[in-house]
């Protein structure tokens, strides 16, 4: 059968125009149905988020003071409590985090997307570790909590578990561990140097030297009640102590004090939440080399630059305005995180300060709004949104740094 | 403009000095070494977690009180209840049905409405909505999940106990699972547009040039041919409302029973393992080691999503040549 | 320069193979002191893909030779190999012989950050540095050489004087090249290349993105380079080629067809191959 005599098939022949039109229309109709669906869904984001900033504000605006910030969280009065310890530990957990994420990361960025392998064996490692970090961007922030724990809190209970006030654990430098006495002036104590390591409590018979507040040692003197009058100015009063008294073990640390392991310090904190935002940094490190035109580094090579030397001079500094966004934006995210925290130093807030010392523990913006949060008084609730609000402010002061440098970068 | 006089060469060039490279490529492999370090470094976390959770959890599975087949099959969790080891119950299922209310519910409104603002964005919006749009979901992706899960407790479930005049606990699975679902939008969203937007503008024309509707154009030619994308953006979210621990510490609650009732309280894995970190007070005991054996349990489910995700996008992701 | 060379004896021994199937090859080889850089029995493979086939070529010291034919015949890759810039694409492998002088290019043991210095390149699409014109330029010296700032700043001068560009870029060293034109971006990257004093420039279809001026330009430039330089162009442009260059190499398919000196390629040529594709019958 030749094709100029292949019947046409029904479908062609016995076309009803109306009915065509009919069906076009019905389908045009259902067509922008479904395209108002989508606007009616997408506008549900933009709502949700209105509802979110003005519900939380509303609660916590009457909360925000100048006292929000200067105030430390306070179990007894909390219409005082405030949030500035949290801030400080916040920024301390962060600095940390930054310093031991960085350099990881975009190392570990530079690595895959420079230099490539060419032979079999490193092409798998390279598989591999590129894998292996898809994988961990999704590992839950909590189970890298817990990896803290064991690692830089316990460190796997190799150098001793700590103990407060006691010698504990393998102190490398920055303490001097005391015994603390009461002197016979009410409020004064007297330190004793500690000598013997184990023991925790001394009790002071006869004379001993012994150092004031301000460091200078003397020799303690013992009064009893059989020796006469208790001595009459102040400083001989500070300077003798009841015989037969008994004092405690007491540490005084000096900033830089540095003992393994960690324990609950912002410093395993830190460290934890760099774990987090590894993975976060490294790929967003290798979209920025990638972005790099392979021209560029064709020119480099052509010179008889290195890989090293290309990589140094022409791809990152090329790359890295895109670097540093990520970089911004992954403080952002670890600056939020609760959960690694809470597992790593606690949900306890009765901190009033900064970290006194490397090995000193923080409370952080995020455990603090987690703790209010979760008590029924109103008043914590109110603070909550307070500090959810802050918390949001520092958040959004970050991302505008990002986007200002992300546009710096689209118009030189 | 060819130069009127020869020029003579620069002492540089008469010089002919130039730098070893053995000294160079010394260096090179000093650097090359200190970034192969970096990037073992990963494999030594992922390691270190495996290590620390089968090590720890051994704790807790070696414990003559605990045989694996309860954990496995057991309906009861009493690990924070009971003070007394012989008579604490440790089956895994009213954790395990915890996290599934909450996950559910946050993907029915994560999914389905992500993919929607996806389609919206990539086939319809224009440059001005786009502003506005890409922006929000920016800054939802963004806030802090302690920031949700207040949220949760200050809007979603007053809401819900309003709107069905009390039906709800205060604390229920269903106020964390919404607020899980807001959490995980952005990121169905961003993920299936890059899907969306891969599909290259000729199979659209094709569609439009066979009379197709817009609907027809995006959810018949478009989404299946972005299909992989939009699948493995699917499983992450899943992976992700998974390991949620801030939202349902502060709204979904604290007991812990094997029911699928969306609106009592339900303690997720992630839930339990906060609450008995921070009862301090239980160090050392197997009720405490209960918590490693449920992180790996959580461990092992969010790992093998994402390595099926993977999989996926691997082995089904359409290339357009 | 319509005298033909003869092949001689000492050439014959280098082992340099006849390519199969063309046996009046016109294989033009010099005396060793004219021929700068040795090509035997060269085979390229990207994975198994071959581009090359047994290619033997001998190019001339000083002179401006150019490799043409159509799309695909490999030309482009013969050219990359002389620098070993096909080391960065994952696959590519050689076998043959490729020498310059003493220097084995194709060794696994060949030093290439010298060899790139000794052998410079520039590209199809200029490509300039997101940095100043001086550090354009600044570059490679600042790699290879130790020098103090009065001797850099001469040798800046004199690159960018001999790329015929300083005039146009004098007062705004510290500007950045990408502000420049695509001919001068061009001649700014041949400034770039020059200022590690190489012996051979590679330029790969070096006009294509530009316009008539600039490309004409370039040109000028080329006539100018070729007394200190050996210089090897490809190109697609066949009016160029007979412009421009002493010796023409004719490519078809990855094979060598026909080399010889340009005027005569161009007007007498040997084979019907090469006399279809210079009368533009193909390609």
């Amino acid at each position: 059968m030749s094709q100029a005599t292949i019947p046409l098939p029904k479908a062609m022949t016995a076309q009803d125009p109306a009915a065509a039109a009919a069906n076009a229309r019905k389908r045009k109709r259902f067509s922008r149905a479904f395209y108002w669906l989508c606007v009616a869904i997408a506008s549900v984001s933009v709502v949700v988020l209105a509802v979110l900033l003005v519900s939380i504000g509303v609660q916590g605006h009457s909360r925000l003071s100048s006292d929000l910030i200067q105030h430390s969280h306070s179990e007894l009065e909390p219409e005082q409590s405030g949030m500035r310890p949290a801030v400080i530990g916040s920024l301390f957990v962060c600095v940390c985090c930054a310093t031991a994420a960085l350099p990881l990361g975009i190392g570990t960025a530079i690595f895959l997307e420079e230099f490539k392998p060419k032979s079999k064996v490193l092409r798998l490692l390279h598989s591999f570790i590129q894998l292996n970090i898809a994988n961990l961007a999704g590992v839950p922030s909590i189970v890298f909590g817990l990896l803290g724990l064991s690692v830089f809190v316990h460190m796997f209970g190799v150098f001793g578990t700590i103990q407060v006030n006691k010698p504990s654990g393998w102190e490398l430098f920055g303490v001097e561990h005391y015994y603390q006495l009461l002197s016979l002036e009410p409020g004064q104590t007297i330190l004793v140097p500690q000598t013997v390591v184990n023991q925790t409590t001394i009790k002071i018979d006869g004379p001993v030297e012994g150092i004031d507040a301000d460091g200078n040692s003397f020799m303690i003197q013992t009064w009893d009640r059989k020796s006469g009058p208790k001595p009459d100015t102040r400083e001989a009063r500070m300077r003798t102590i009841k015989a037969g008294a008994v004092g405690g073990s007491y540490s005084k640390h000096a900033w830089y004090y540095f003992r393994l392991p960690f324990g609950k310090s912002f410093l395993a904190a830190g460290l934890t939440l760099s774990l987090v935002i590894l993975p976060v940094i490294i790929i967003a490190s290798q979209e920025a080399l990638r972005s790099v035109s392979p021209s560029l580094r064709e020119a480099s090579l052509g010179l008889g630059a290195t890989q090293w030397q290309t990589t140094r001079d022409v791809s990152l500094p090329a790359a890295l305005p895109g670097i540093m966004t990520g970089a911004i934006l992954a403080m952002g995210r670890a600056i939020g995180e609760a959960a690694p925290v809470l597992v790593v130093l606690g949900a306890a807030v009765a901190k009033n300060t900064g970290p006194e010392n490397l090995m000193d523990s923080v409370v952080t913006m995020p455990v603090l709004i987690f703790n209010w949060a979760g008590r029924p008084q109103d008043v914590y609730q109110q603070l909550a949104a307070a500090a959810i609000i802050v918390l949001l402010v520092v958040l959004l002061a970050l991302n505008s740094v990002a986007i200002y440098v992300r546009q710096k970068v689209q118009s030189p | 403009m060819p130069p009127t006089q020869p020029l003579g060469l620069p002492r540089a060039l008469q010089k002919r000095e130039f730098r070893s490279t053995s000294a160079g490529e010394f260096r090179e492999r000093c650097v090359v070494v200190f970034l192969a370090a970096c990037g073992l470094t990963t494999v030594l976390i992922t390691a270190g977690i495996m290590v620390m959770l089968i090590t720890q959890s051994w704790n807790f599975f070696s414990s003559e009180f605990v045989s694996p087949r309860e954990f496995l099959t057991g309906s009861e969790w009493t690990a924070l209840q009971s003070k007394d080891l012989k008579d604490a119950k440790f089956g895994i299922w009213p954790l395990l049905s915890g996290t599934l209310r909450v996950t559910v519910i946050a993907m029915v409104i994560a999914l389905p409405l992500g993919l929607i603002t996806a389609i919206y964005l990539s086939e319809f919006a224009s440059p001005r909505i786009r502003s506005v749009l890409k922006p929000t979901l920016e800054i939802i992706a963004g806030i802090p999940t302690v920031v949700l899960g207040y949220f949760a407790i200050l809007v979603i479930s007053p809401s819900l106990q309003w709107l069905t005049a009390g039906a709800f606990d205060t604390f229920n699975a269903t106020s964390a699972g919404i607020a899980v679902g807001i959490l995980c939008l952005p990121m169905v969203c961003s993920l299936s547009e890059d899907a969306m937007r891969a599909v290259p503008s000729a199979l659209r024309e094709g569609a439009y040039g066979l009379g197709c509707t817009p609907f027809e154009t995006s959810v018949k030619v478009v989404v299946p041919a972005a299909l992989s994308g939009i699948v493995s953006a699917f499983l992450l979210a899943f992976s992700r409302a998974i390991g949620e621990t801030m939202v349902v510490a502060l709204a979904a609650g604290t007991r812990a029973t094997a029911t699928l009732d969306p609106r009592q309280q339900s303690q997720t894995m992630t839930g339990f393992i906060v609450e008995m970190i921070k009862s301090e007070n239980e160090y050392g005991t197997v009720q405490y080691f209960s918590l490693y054996a449920v992180a790996i349990t959580l461990f092992t489910i969010t790992f093998g999503m994402t390595l099926l995700g993977q999989m996926i996008r691997r082995r089904y992701q359409e290339s357009y040549q | 320069m319509s005298v033909e060379p003869t092949i001689s004896d000492a050439s014959i021994s280098r082992a340099i193979q006849p390519v199969t199937g063309n046996e009046s090859n016109s294989r033009e080889t010099a005396t060793a002191s004219t021929s700068l850089i040795q090509i035997g029995n060269l085979s390229a493979y990207y994975g198994d893909f071959q581009a090359i086939h047994s290619l033997s070529i001998e190019i001339p010291r000083n002179k401006v030779t150019a490799f043409i034919g159509p799309s695909g015949c490999g030309k482009s890759t013969l050219l990359r190999w002389i620098n070993r810039m096909n080391d960065i694409v994952p696959g590519a492998h050689a076998t043959g012989t490729l020498t310059m002088g003493d220097l084995d290019i194709l060794s696994p043991a060949t030093d290439v950050v010298s060899l790139r210095r000794k052998v410079g390149i520039v590209f199809q699409k200029p490509n300039p540095f997101p940095k100043s014109i001086f550090d354009n330029v600044a570059f490679g010296p600042r790699l290879h050489m130790r020098l103090n700032k009065s001797e850099l700043n001469e040798l800046v001068e004199w690159s960018l004087r001999k790329a015929a560009v300083w005039e146009e870029v004098k007062d705004r060293l510290q500007k950045p090249a990408l502000g420049l034109s695509g001919g001068q971006q061009q001649r700014l990257c041949i400034a770039r290349a020059i200022a590690v004093g190489p012996e051979v420039l590679l330029m790969d279809e070096p006009c294509s993105a530009l316009d008539p001026s600039s490309t004409l330009a370039i040109e000028d430039l080329m006539d100018e380079l070729r007394n200190q330089y050996t210089i090897v162009i490809v190109t697609h442009n066949m009016q160029q080629a007979s412009r421009c260059s002493d010796k023409t190499a004719f490519f078809f398919e990855g094979k060598l067809v026909e080399f010889g000196e340009t005027e005569r390629l161009f007007t007498k040529p040997k084979h019907k191959q090469t006399e279809d594709y210079v009368r533009g019958r193909f390609g």
